[in-house]
């Protein structure tokens, strides 16, 4: 896709320009595929850690449970509430979902990088149009007009707002080791060895500004099913809800990818082909998610803001000095 | 004037820009204008990437269309959930800003036109490096103490800001 930013020297041709398409369309199967299966394995090993057995029913294992449920999900009724406000209630799912897979067009897969952007500012790249997602959430939340919905919406814009800071600063160790913002060259500046070793404060640092910006366990407020109901999608039915579910599952993937490339090695690794080994990193990342999520109770609403700015943000620039000092002087 | 592949991206860009800024002045509802203005930010974004200045593009949306346009509507939300703008009518503070308006554009198409602009494709704006790298020694080498200002100021309006917000919870 790198391509599509070179047409003022590149001139665009038929068959790049199909390659473009083509690559989209194979992301967008992959990354469906990976949603459905993390969804499956999240409940398996939610039911594995709980001493239940989970999904088993459709299919052998149940291994067909999540495209049972993404039916269920397209062929229910479309609910809009009649106070909503119309036209934003239909349009919010649409801008969380688009940069959700937009984000998966620099994630280098693969050592070939065939379906990868080669953009010279690959990280900012995905902060930046993480930030849009904030937008369909918040949206989503107000034009639902219900108090609840309302209220997850904010907390997590303000959420995912204030734990992009220490995510983005965690991620600057890293560029500065690499000397590079293009994620396929931060892989290669890892052959000696992985970033997550030297930079390992700013990989706890990323670690947990990650889970809170996908919303995950003990970070899961806007969600709290206990005081929120559901928090933002609560009026939300049928296919639109299944948009925002897939927004947050497509993130989860992104986010494993990012975490691999960047502190992981990517594709690097010994004997196994390159898409296998971010494969493993990223289904590790994954895993560790769902552990935690069996694991962790949920944070008080008042701890989360002042963990975010008092605690991480100072790690995350305490890491970034001693970075730059190393680099300079040693 | 052959149809170049960037040129008619930049026709598109540029309608998608118009409609947006048009649509944010006629919609009446804040909150649509707020989404309309993040919009028109979008679209500036891919014209800096058009230009081969991602790194700008990515920074417009990362601080305007993300940021700025989420603190917009935060107010919004916070202060009156259904708020509208009156109909418009002609006054004459309307027509005089209208008046310059005209005057404004039309300020800004001639000196745009005076001016001898490079030929198309002349220039590498990064000089052969990756768009991050140029501005970093752009920014480095020839506007240091710009930037060092830039940078003083950011941190006084941080301050303030804190100072600020700490004197209003002692009043309470």
């Amino acid at each position: 896709m790198a391509w599509l930013w070179q047409w003022h020297n590149a001139g665009l041709s038929w068959l790049p320009f199909l390659g473009m398409v083509i690559g989209a369309i194979v992301v967008l199967l992959i990354g469906l595929g990976v949603v459905t299966y993390e969804i499956y394995f999240e409940r398996k090993v939610l039911g594995w850690m709980q001493g239940r057995i989970g999904p088993n029913r459709v299919g052998p294992l149940g291994l067909f449970q999540s495209f049972a449920d993404i039916l269920k999900l397209l062929i229910k009724e479309d609910v809009v509430p009649e106070k909503a406000d119309r036209s934003l209630f239909l349009l919010a799912p649409v801008i969380a979902f688009i940069p959700s897979f937009m984000v998966l067009a620099v994630i280098p897969f693969s050592r070939t990088h065939v379906f990868t952007a080669n953009l010279s500012i690959g990280a900012l790249y995905y902060l930046a149009l993480s930030a849009i997602t904030i937008h369909g959430v918040m949206l989503g939340g107000w034009a639902s007009n219900n108090k609840y919905a309302l209220i997850g919406g904010m907390r997590s814009a303000a959420q995912m707002l204030s734990y992009e800071i220490p995510l983005g600063l965690s991620l600057v160790g890293v560029v500065l080791m690499a000397g590079s913002l293009n994620l396929n060259d931060i892989v290669s500046a890892q052959r000696t060895w992985w970033f997550v070793i030297p930079q390992i404060l700013g990989f706890l640092v990323f670690l947990v500004a990650a889970t809170a910006e996908l919303n995950r366990t003990p970070f899961d407020l806007p969600e709290a099913e206990s005081e929120l109901v559901a928090g933002y999608h609560v009026e939300y039915t049928g296919f639109r809800f299944a948009f925002f579910m897939l927004t947050e599952y497509l993130y989860l993937f992104a986010m494993a990818g990012l975490a691999a490339t960047l502190f992981l090695g990517g594709w690097l690794g010994p004997w196994l082909p390159g898409w296998l080994w971010f494969a493993i990193k990223v289904a590790a990342f994954i895993f560790f998610q769902f552990w935690l999520r069996a694991t962790m109770p949920r944070l008080r609403v008042d701890q989360l803001m002042s963990f975010s700015w008092k605690v991480l943000l100072p790690v995350a620039l305490l890491n970034l000095v001693i970075t730059a000092v190393v680099k300079a002087w040693v | 004037m052959s149809l170049h592949p960037a040129l008619i991206a930049f026709f598109i860009i540029a309608l998608a820009i118009l409609s947006a800024a048009i649509s944010f002045l006629t919609l009446r509802k804040v909150i649509y204008m707020a989404l309309a203005i993040g919009a028109v930010f979008i679209g500036c974004a891919a014209v800096y990437i058009l230009l081969g200045a991602p790194f700008v593009g990515i920074a417009q949306v990362l601080i305007y269309a993300g940021a700025i346009t989420i603190l917009i509507m935060f107010a919004i939300m916070l202060t009156n959930h259904e708020e509208m703008e009156p109909p418009f009518r002609w006054t004459l503070q309307n027509g005089a800003s209208a008046a310059f308006c005209v005057l404004l554009a039309a300020a800004l198409l001639w000196i745009i036109r005076s001016q001898a602009w490079p030929a198309q494709g002349g220039t590498d704006i990064n000089h052969g490096r990756s768009n991050p790298a140029a501005i970093g020694l752009e920014l480095f080498q020839h506007y240091t103490v710009a930037f060092e200002l830039v940078s003083l100021l950011l941190v006084v309006a941080l301050v303030g800001a804190v100072v600020l917000a700490q004197a209003r919870k002692e009043d309470e």
